[in-house]
């Protein structure tokens, strides 16, 4: 027994492998390739479905007409992806440094909300967004915003939807890369008379806090310059006062590798995020998996539906790939920033 | 969209709210053949005193040419959620179907199944393409799916021989239809009507479709069309003077291009399935296109909201009993479909569910069961409304596709 394992020992990996790969073949490649295959079709429902590869006019037609659902999506994937960057990497840093005893509980609350159910959550958010809901209401009531001002079915509910359903994604891996984040490299940093990052930090959170000020303002039509000095002010105070050097050249960089999982763990559903849309938004945000979900369950469509699909997954896999040669992990381990 | 929306938190009495449905009734719809006793009157000729012939418990292609004399020991009804009445104390027992089933000896296998018109339609497609019975000898299906099964040649014609209360006591609102004029294959269960709802506190009181169009600061972007595209198409085009009963493709990009500029003007903040009753009842619409059978429950919940037919008209959509190919027992269904359209039984059913009765007589045997209920003009609406509207035309299969098409661009996904 011993020999005949210790003779066949090129087996194990394979054994070890099997179950995932299976899996996947019967449950993801099977059904890819399938949808492959409807994605040149063309028919429909009732007359059936024929296959011809004259039928790659799915594509151009899917890419020409529904452009601007594929860039909407983008977009909103990726300003909630920086959004939950934002918010998450000074909680996780928290919870990993400044947490104490309280860590374990701290990380329950950052995954608690995932006991309810994703509908759930997104619905609830529209009772609290409601035009006189527990948010607007107040405000209206003092006379600050005008009567017909709202933020349920604009691109802000969608975005802040997306943003409040994906933070744990991004928060667990940034906090296991911090966590892990050898403390006696700071201590040795700051020995090394690492102090305050002046001005430095300050430029930084102003250009970052303003500059995505700025994009989102224009993207929703606000008066961005007023938005973007406000929020530029706010970031540069808290670059000014809070960031360190031992932060910037050491902490950051070793925990790039939590950030680069968790941004891909919140765009890649993100981009193909339909909940969202069509609970907080409204027509004018529709992103492509609503279109891709019409397609399907209205319309029948399949052909085009699945043309949509593999154009979306194409999409994800180019901006990822560049994403990846920009903040690739291998180029994290190498030195040179440190 | 409609029929597949999740709603939450209102009381299940709607057959569009799914979700709430559920288990309800189960698998427990077998019902037991001790009925609460032969109250039914006016009875189909020929069946009172046969005795039921013992069939076999599975429905097989090859027994179609069963008498309708001889009721078979079940049949078999696929139905919508919430869309029959409850005894109180039981809510697996319905009193209607225990007296069919004391009056034939004949137990009705109702069972719960339709969710929505298309995902029904993919389980009883692969039989009837094939020739097979598909295990159903009454299915309950909205219009353009009745059209469309009748198009494919996959409905049995009734013999309305065996049907006289059938023939006699359907309102002439649902007579001769382009797509079935002398209503062989379908026999309305349900109507429902879509119109004006609104929150006249907010809006003041409304008359005219015209006010989905109009970019009025009382309702700009705090009003909603529905997702379903027969009842916002169908409502444009009546606005447009266009009729909805024979659509073209021009008329649908009138209607498509009437939408559009509506939402353009911000006049819509969105396109809802049931979930616009939630925005009603929230404030955060004050206008919507809104189905009738939901508005009665809005109002309940909040009572200054209202329903009006618009004075230009409204669309009337029905859910159909129809007889599939090859159904096993054709002839007891008859007897069944025949059964609830004696008033009385209609009227009992109409307690219960708050959608349109298209059953003649059924108001006045409504007075001496529920004399409100027979004044609710939701349910029993009075002449001079029934004429203002109308059914959505029949669609061939590309019309269908362009029709879907064009209102995708209304949906914000086209």
């Amino acid at each position: 027994m011993g020999t005949l394992l210790k003779r066949h020992r090129w087996i194990a990996p394979y054994a070890l492998l099997a179950p995932g790969i299976l899996w996947l073949l019967a449950f993801y490649v099977y059904p890819a390739f399938q949808m492959f295959i409807a994605s040149f079709w063309s028919g429909s429902l009732e007359k059936g479905f024929t296959f011809s590869l004259a039928n790659y006019t799915n594509y151009t037609e899917t890419i020409n007409q529904f452009a601007p659902q594929y860039l909407r999506s983008i977009v909103y994937a990726g300003a909630a992806t920086v959004l939950t960057f934002l918010i998450a990497y000074p909680l996780a840093y928290t919870i990993a440094f400044k947490g104490g005893r309280y860590k374990n509980l701290l990380l329950f609350l950052v995954v608690a909300p995932f006991f309810t159910s994703f509908l759930l959550r997104t619905i609830s958010w529209k009772i609290i967004l409601g035009d006189t809901g527990i948010l607007l209401g107040p405000i209206k009531e003092l006379g600050v915003l005008p009567e017909d001002f709202r933020l349920l079915a604009t691109p802000v509910a969608v975005i802040s939807g997306i943003t409040y359903n994906f933070l744990p994604f991004m928060t667990l891996p940034i906090y296991v890369a911090v966590e892990k984040v050898d403390i006696r490299l700071v201590e040795a940093a700051r020995d090394l008379y690492a102090g305050p990052w002046r001005p430095g930090g300050g430029i930084a959170g102003a250009v970052v806090a303003g500059g995505l000020a700025a994009v989102l303002g224009i993207v929703f039509a606000w008066p961005w310059p007023i938005l973007a000095a406000g929020a530029a002010l706010i970031g540069g105070a808290v670059g000014w006062f809070l960031v360190s050097e031992s932060f910037i050249r050491v902490t950051f960089p070793l925990s790039l590798p939590g950030v680069f999982a968790g941004s891909l763990l919140t765009f890649i559903p993100a981009i193909g995020d339909y909940v969202n849309a069509e609970f907080l938004g409204n027509p004018d945000t529709r992103m492509i998996g609503n279109v891709i979900q019409n397609k399907f369950l209205t319309q029948n469509d399949y052909p085009v539906a699945s043309a949509l699909s593999f154009t979306l997954m194409a999409a994800i896999l180019i901006v990822v790939a560049v994403y990846a040669r920009i903040l690739g992990t291998e180029e994290l381990t190498t030195t040179g920033r440190v | 969209m409609s029929d597949k929306e999740t709603t939450t938190g209102l009381p299940a009495i709607s057959r569009r709210q799914l979700l709430a449905g559920g288990t309800m009734a189960g698998f427990a719809a077998f019902l037991a053949a001790c009925g609460t006793g032969g109250t039914a009157t006016t009875a189909p000729s020929a069946s009172e005193s046969s005795a039921p012939t013992p069939a076999s418990a599975e429905p097989s292609a090859t027994a179609t040419a069963e008498a309708a004399a001889t009721p078979s020991a079940e049949v078999n009804w696929a139905n919508w959620t919430y869309y029959i009445d409850v005894d109180a104390n039981d809510q697996t027992k319905h009193p209607t179907l225990d007296k069919f089933t004391a009056k034939y000896g004949t137990k009705v296998n109702y069972q719960e199944v339709i969710e929505d018109n298309q995902s029904f339609f993919g389980t009883i497609k692969p039989p009837l393409e094939a020739g097979q019975d598909t295990g159903w000898d009454v299915v309950t299906l909205t219009d353009w799916m009745a059209v469309k099964l009748v198009r494919l040649g996959w409905v049995e014609e009734f013999n309305l021989a065996n049907m006289p209360n059938f023939t006699a006591n359907v309102k002439d609102v649902y007579r001769g239809l382009a797509w079935d004029p002398e209503m062989k294959h379908h026999a309305p269960w349900q109507s429902g009507m879509t119109g004006i709802g609104y929150d006249p506190t907010v809006t003041g009181e409304l008359t005219s479709l015209s006010v989905f169009f109009t970019p009025d600061p009382r309702w700009k972007g705090k009003t909603e069309y529905l997702t379903e595209m027969r009842d916002t198409i169908g409502l444009a085009m009546i606005y447009l003077g266009l009729d909805p009963a024979n659509p073209t493709r021009a008329d649908a990009d009138k209607a498509v291009a009437a939408l559009q500029k509506a939402k353009k003007d911000g006049i819509v903040r969105d396109l809802k399935g049931n979930s616009y009753v939630e925005d009603l009842k929230a404030g955060d619409a004050v206008l919507v296109m809104a189905w009738s059978g939901d508005m009665i429950q809005a109002h309940i919940d909040k009572p200054s909201l209202k329903f009006a037919v618009g004075s230009e008209g409204g669309m009337l959509w029905t859910d159909n009993q129809m007889i599939p190919k090859g159904a096993a027992h054709k002839g007891t269904a008859e007897l069944l479909i025949d059964f609830y359209y004696q008033p009385e039984i209609a009227a009992e059913v109409e307690a219960y569910v708050n959608y349109i009765c298209p059953v003649k007589g059924a108001e006045e045997a409504m007075k001496a069961l529920d004399p409100e209920i027979a004044k609710n003009q939701l349910i029993f609406p009075p002449d001079d409304i029934l004429a203002r509207l109308r059914v959505f035309g029949p669609l061939s299969e590309e019309d269908e596709a362009y029709f879907n098409e064009q209102f995708a661009k209304v949906l914000g996904v086209g």
